[in-house]
């Protein structure tokens, strides 16, 4: 059990990191600069907010099938895949709850960092600063979203023992098989899971605010 | 002989020139042009940006700050300190008072102790240090503005650009700002731009005056040479001219004067300096002459009587008091201090000697 708990732990992790590091720099695009196209974009980020994941493990796992476009990589039914599956799911999110709290900002923020010279690193931490609720949100929201969910790791992963099983496809697996205490086990330590690191990220979040 | 004064704006250096500028701005309601061909910001002193709403002031503002990309001419600094802008509506970082001011000052290599000497004098100057560490999300409007302004000023800027920084502060708020902001800036080199809707507020800090009128500068100089020779009524008005009265210049005499009906003239002489007004006789001009160069009464032999006339509206606000007096058919505005002399005794209805200097007589082409 713990296994497969540390594995979940380290797949969400690191899909949540590239999630991350892809979607804020291209939130914090999408809500600052005006470019043509833009509009499109933004709506499919916004769709990609609701794609069901199970239709998104279908897709990763069509690309990644032997004969796919991309199965020479050979990583179906590998945690790799699982990543892939749950940074697409993760990734509209990100994008999507920092593209709104950047455009929340004021209008004259900008101009105002302009005007004082404040050297451009220091900008970057100050947004950051600045849309640090939206930004835990977004975390939140992510984290939630890939931890809890199961269609598309189920899809891509496969379920292998000791391989890509994690927390949400062996609770199916042991629904599946009748043994609920097993799959209640389990359950609990998903539910407390989400608790304890959506507690952690609310303090975090609610900080700075007095 | 005078004493030698303050340097006029003639001695003094520019510290930022705008050349040929044209700044165009579209949005829904249409396109609009700010055309500027000269305008100098002189270090250690202030102008005053006046105008109507949409007269393009703020505009002006952000393009002397750098913010507004200009269609044609220029902008040139000649100095090396920071241009420093503060907005209409300021915008404070997340986090405290102190951590704001310190992260304006982040850009300019300072060390640690000048950063600390610097935030110190800044805020002590606008009276903020008490909320240093206090979360800018709950400070109040007033207490916004004064962060501003803290802030801008611990850059030590050679020009200083400042958007309404009187808007939406009560009277004693507009006051208090309006001292502390002299007093901040008096003793030092900054070349301060003032955009403001309230003339008052405006004079309290401005040595020299600009009015934007559609866009186009329709006047820039001295303050006491624009409050007192507007170039056109649209000025005269905007600069509190309040008193235009229509006539003819007819001669009289080695002089002239304007002739207002059949029973009232104005005596008209340029001030000693200033070159004649230079209007025919018979040419139709607006004769204008500001509330406070209007006297009641001929006290003390001061100035020239131009007649009698019926008091007809008396305001007071406490500190003034506004006296509307019927003149010519024209009802002629000039001000009191309250609670002094005649504003205890006047009332409505009295008659009263209305004289003026001639040199206080401004005339404008009419028709």
């Amino acid at each position: 059990m713990l296994e497969i708990t540390l594995r979940t732990l380290a797949v969400c992790g690191v899909a949540l990191a590239v999630a991350l590091a892809a979607g804020l720099p291209l939130g914090i695009a999408l809500g600052r600069r005006s470019f043509p196209g833009r509009g499109v974009l933004v709506s499919l980020v916004n769709s990609g907010m609701g794609a069901p994941p199970v239709v998104v493990g279908l897709a990763v796992s069509m690309l990644l099938f032997r004969n796919g476009p991309l199965g020479f990589l050979g990583l179906l039914y590998t945690p790799e895949a699982m990543v892939a599956a749950q940074v697409l799911i993760a990734l509209p999110l990100v994008v999507g709850i920092t593209l709104a709290a950047v455009g929340a900002l004021d209008e004259n923020w900008e101009l105002e960092v302009r005007t004082l010279g404040i050297p451009q690193w220091l900008r970057l931490w100050l947004l950051l600063r600045e849309i640090r609720l939206g930004l835990l949100a977004a975390v939140i929201a992510a984290l939630g979203s890939i931890l809890s969910e199961v269609g598309a790791v189920q899809a891509v992963g496969g379920n292998l023992a000791g391989e890509t099983r994690v927390l949400t496809t062996s609770i199916l697996m042991y629904t599946q098989m009748g043994r609920f205490e097993m799959a209640l086990a389990l359950g609990a330590v998903l539910v407390g899971l989400t608790l304890v690191l959506a507690a952690a990220l609310t303090v975090v979040q609610q900080g700075g605010r007095r | 002989m005078t004493a030698p004064g303050p340097p006029t704006a003639r001695e003094r250096r520019a510290a930022l020139v705008a050349r040929d500028l044209v700044v165009r701005r579209s949005s829904r309601s249409g396109c609009f042009e700010l055309r500027v061909p000269a305008l100098e910001l002189l270090a250690g002193g202030a102008l005053a940006v006046l105008g109507p709403n949409g007269a393009g002031k703020s505009t002006l503002l952000r393009s002397l700050a750098g913010l507004e990309p200009a269609l044609a001419g220029r902008i040139e600094r000649r100095v090396e300190e920071p241009v420093a802008m503060v907005f209409q509506r300021p915008v404070a970082f997340a986090g405290s008072v102190i951590h704001n001011l310190r992260v304006a000052l982040s850009g300019q290599r300072l060390s640690r102790a000048e950063v600390g000497a610097r935030v110190e004098a800044a805020l002590d100057h606008f009276g903020i240090a008490r909320l240093a560490e206090r979360n800018t999300a709950t400070l109040s409007g007033g207490e916004l503005r004064r962060l501003a302004l803290a802030r801008a000023f611990a850059l030590r800027p050679a020009v200083l650009l400042l958007d309404e920084p009187f808007d939406d502060l009560d009277a004693a708020g507009q006051e208090a700002l309006s001292l502390d902001l002299r007093r901040a800036i008096a003793g030092t080199e900054v070349a301060v731009a003032v955009v403001t809707h309230d003339l008052r507020r405006a004079l309290l800090l401005a040595d020299r005056i600009a009015v934007l009128l559609d866009g186009r500068m329709a006047q820039v100089g001295e303050r006491e040479e624009v409050l007192a020779r507007p170039a056109s009524v649209a000025v005269a008005r905007l600069v509190g001219m309040a008193n235009l009265i229509p006539g003819e210049v007819a001669a009289q005499g080695e002089g002239q004067v304007v002739v207002v009906d059949a029973q009232h003239n104005l005596p008209i002489e340029p001030a000693p300096g200033r070159a004649a007004p230079g209007f025919a006789p018979g040419t139709p001009v607006w004769a204008g002459i500001r509330p406070e160069r209007l006297k009641l009464d001929v006290g003390r032999g001061e100035g020239v009587a131009i007649g009698k006339g019926r008091v007809r509206t008396v305001v007071s606000d406490g500190v003034a008091v506004t006296v509307g007096v019927l003149w010519a058919g024209l009802e002629l505005r000039t001000h009191l201090l309250a609670g002094r002399g005649l504003a205890r005794s006047i009332a409505t209805g009295d008659t009263v000697t209305l004289s003026l200097r001639p040199e206080d007589v401004h005339l404008l082409a009419r028709g």
